[in-house]
């Protein structure tokens, strides 16, 4: 019993004890800011990736494609019906992306999708930019350029009543009430029709006139273009657009032989409008890609049924089958099933197709989007564990200070120690009170110590905001690098809890050598002089 | 009931082997009261702390109740130090950080663990605070032991010396440091617990209390002696004590 009764005694009587639980606070609040930080950062990089494709991705391994995906995806809905919800296709290819206007040019990865379907399996539609504002007008199909008139009696902008309709409901539902008066604020810049560049840069641009509201202009295929491809990021992490929703843009297409060889004509040009802007948040992807109708893409890149040279046509193809899976299915488990789905699917199609056919089917193979984003998300699953490992280290201090305040603490009491031996207390029982006492030190110090970490975490943007005010050199997190609005800011219940274990672990391991020494003391020689 | 034979202990200082006791052997019964006496330097403080198992002799037996304590396990020495022995010591050595009911409780908290400490604490608060009232600091029972003088210092002292109810009490010079007033109370204490059947063993120069014992014993030159001899030597010394306060 004396232990407890004196470790809680010398708590409360012996002010050095205090500077213990100080440094273990400060080590455990530090490690578990790095650990929500990067952590956090991790898993928003994870719920990137995961948003990107689909949960299962049958991957064609080639630029030519794989045939009979529809049939292969009619075929996993009923041999998996507990597992697959949906599939859709989606052809990947490059180009040249160039605004006819300004005559200005880009590499590009162009991907042919089926929006109604690929935005189900996926977060796509979440990163859509004038989508958000006009839910339900962004499509890829054949459109007129949408002109914003003037009301004759007002003299003020209109927009077509679709738009018009569109917008209404985004005022309806959305939550954020600070994007609707920031929306009211500046709804949209205008821009010439004959030019459909505005003057300024600002969040949307619309091309606009003295007339009616309407769709004027050839209907042409619409085209979103990632983000980071066609407008220019800002420090606080939004964009500045200039050209014109609705604007004519061309793409410079390859098409390729079911071989994988270029047809003998030279490449096709596509005209289409820029609808929309994707932002999936890496950056790898929004300065790359941009979005066509998957049907419009696949006949233009001779993906169609082709006649072939031996007579016959050639099938159908695309570059990946995007699986989505039910709720709560293991990706793993699926993925294998799948897998040996399309094996067995190959293996019947094989003896009936032809040779190129059959090459192509074998080349396809099923993946996870970890699988496919492993890299990308190992680079900083490392990071994290590196600067947790390093801040680890530096807690390491946090020991050796405990160790330290606990043997100055032992010294001063050598003949307390002395007399609890000579009344019956044993070397084990006195160590014992020592390493008690370290780890009530250690259980207050973390306690602090979490709170403390939390408290930083949860307004860690507020800090940061605070520190930019001082000095912009202060600014560690610009949005403009990351794609991140802001720091993570969320402490997980388990990064806390291991945190706290831990540094009471760290403190009874810093008095391990004191509460030796302690243990050794022989009452007679503590006893005999005052 | 204590029984010691050929106690044997040195210290090493530097290179030479200092011999400070060379076979002590003596007895003590249950109920009574020895007083030890010695020159300064003797080896009568190791002594006691060898009766006390504060310490281990290089040679010798000392025999509890018939039980060899020197081949006893390290617990039951520690049961034998919490239970059986009351040690008071020249110096006090109570624990600062602690009140006076607190340091007279302390060898039951060593004693219990801590779930058995919950069931008897009450019961052995009330041992302890009649124990305190008996020797004298009834209304001193919260205080801290750096409030309190000497003389107090030591009654808490004996106090927790008899909180297990020891079978026997061992004082080392328990007044060295106190006037011969408040001296001469504590040994009266001391004394009075004899009276009501504690074996004492106390180390004292006190010719007074000496003579109040049923058995003097002399430790000179490593051995004990009778000391009927320096009994008539004493009485003088007494009456001069008395006479002129310190
Ligand atoms: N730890 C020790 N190391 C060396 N010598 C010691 C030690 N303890 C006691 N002594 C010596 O042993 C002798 C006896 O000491 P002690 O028992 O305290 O005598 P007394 O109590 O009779 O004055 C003294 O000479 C003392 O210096
Ligand atoms: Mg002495």
């Amino acid at each position: 019993m004396y232990k407890w009764f004196l470790a809680a005694r010398y708590l409360r009587t012996k002010l050095i004890a205090w500077l213990g639980v100080a440094s273990v606070m400060l080590c455990s609040a530090m490690v578990l800011v790095v650990l929500s930080v990067m952590g956090g950062f991790l898993d928003t990089v994870r719920e990137r990736a995961r948003g990107l494709h689909s949960e299962i991705i049958l991957e064609g391994g080639t630029l030519q494609g794989f045939p009979f995906y529809d049939e292969f995806g009619e075929l996993l809905k009923v041999e998996l019906p507990d597992m697959v919800e949906r599939t859709t296709p989606a052809i990947y290819s490059y180009g040249i992306f160039r605004e006819p206007r300004t005559t200005w040019t880009k590499p590009t990865r162009v991907v042919g999708v089926r929006l109604d379907e690929y935005v189900k399996v996926n977060s796509f539609r979440a990163g859509l930019h004038y989508e958000r504002y006009f839910p339900g007008t962004t499509s890829l199909g054949l459109q007129g350029l949408s002109v914003v008139g003037t009301d004759p009696a007002t003299g003020r902008f209109k927009l077509p009543e679709s738009l018009a309709r569109a917008n209404a409901r985004w005022r309806a539902a959305e939550k954020d009430q600070e994007a609707v008066a920031a929306f009211d604020a500046d709804p949209f810049l205008p821009a010439p029709v004959d030019r459909l560049v505005s003057m300024e840069v600002g969040e949307r641009v619309f091309a606009a006139d003295m007339g009616e509201p309407r769709f004027s202009g050839p209907d042409l295929p619409g085209v979103i273009v990632g983000c980071d491809l066609l407008n220019e990021r800002r420090p606080d992490g939004n964009f500045n657009r200039y050209l014109a929703r609705g604007a004519p843009v061309a793409l410079t297409l390859m098409p390729l032989t079911p071989m994988g060889n270029p047809f003998g004509e030279p490449p096709i040009k596509m005209v289409l409008r820029y609808v929309d802007d994707s932002r999936t948040g890496i950056f790898e992807i929004d300065s790359l890609q941009t979005y066509v109708d998957f049907d419009i893409l696949q006949d233009r890149l001779a993906m169609s049924p082709q006649p072939a040279v031996d007579g016959g046509m050639t099938s159908a193809r695309t570059n990946q089958l995007l699986v989505g899976l039910k709720k709560g299915v293991d990706i793993n488990i699926a993925r294998d099933q799948i897998s040996e789905a399309w094996e067995r699917f190959t293996m019947s199609k094989v003896p009936t197709v032809s040779r190129v056919d059959a090459t192509n089917l074998r080349l396809a193979k099923a993946y996870t989007w970890e699988d496919l984003q492993r890299s990308f998300i190992a680079a900083v699953e490392k990071e994290k564990v590196l600067v947790t490992f390093l801040f680890g280290l530096i807690s390491m201090v946090a020991i050796v200070l405990v160790g330290c305040i606990f043997y100055m603490i032992v010294e001063k009491k050598t003949r307390d120690i002395g007399i609890l031996k000579s009344i019956g207390a044993s070397s084990q029982g006195v160590a014992g009170l020592f390493i008690l006492y370290a780890t009530v030190v250690g259980l207050v110090g973390s306690v602090l110590g979490v709170l403390l970490g939390s408290e930083v975490v949860w307004h860690i943007n507020e800090i940061q905001d605070l520190l930019a005010s001082m000095s912009p050199q202060l600014r560690v997190w610009s949005p403009e690098i990351y794609s991140f609005d802001k720091i993570p800011n969320a402490v997980k219940t388990v990064d806390a809890i291991g945190v706290g274990v831990v540094a009471i672990v760290a403190s009874m391991i810093g008095s391990l050598i004191p509460a030796r020494i302690a243990a050794r003391v022989w009452p007679v020689a503590a006893l005999r002089y005052e | 009931m204590l029984k010691t034979t050929g106690l044997h202990k040195s210290y090493r200082m530097g290179r030479s082997l200092v011999s400070v006791l060379r076979g002590v052997s003596f007895t003590v019964d249950r109920g009574e009261f020895v007083v030890i006496r010695g020159a300064s330097g003797s080896g009568k403080s190791t002594l006691l702390h060898l009766l006390g198992m504060l310490d281990i002799p290089d040679r010798g037996r000392i025999e509890f109740d018939g039980g060899d304590l020197l081949a006893a396990r390290e617990a039951e020495r520690r049961a034998y130090r919490n239970v059986q022995i009351g040690f008071v010591f020249q110096f006090y050595h109570l624990l600062p950080e602690c009140n006076v009911l607190e340091n007279v409780l302390m060898p039951q908290m060593v004693r219990h663990s801590f779930l058995g400490w919950r069931r008897v604490r009450s019961t052995v608060r009330g041992e302890a605070e009649s124990i305190i009232e008996r020797v004298g600091l009834a209304e001193r029972i919260t205080h801290r032991c750096n409030e309190l003088s000497g003389g107090e210092r030591q009654r808490v002292a004996i106090a927790r010396a008899l909180i297990n109810r020891p079978a026997i009490l061992l004082a080392d010079e328990p007044t060295g440091n106190l006037d011969a007033k408040i001296g001469g109370g504590i040994l009266g204490l001391l004394a009075g617990l004899n009276q009501g059947g504690q074996t004492l063993i106390m180390v004292t120069h006190d010719s007074a209390v000496a003579d109040h014992a049923h058995r003097r014993v002399h430790l000179v030159d490593g051995v004990l002696r009778k000391s009927e001899e320096t009994d008539e030597l004493a009485t003088p010394s007494r009456i001069g004590r008395r006479e002129v306060p310190l």
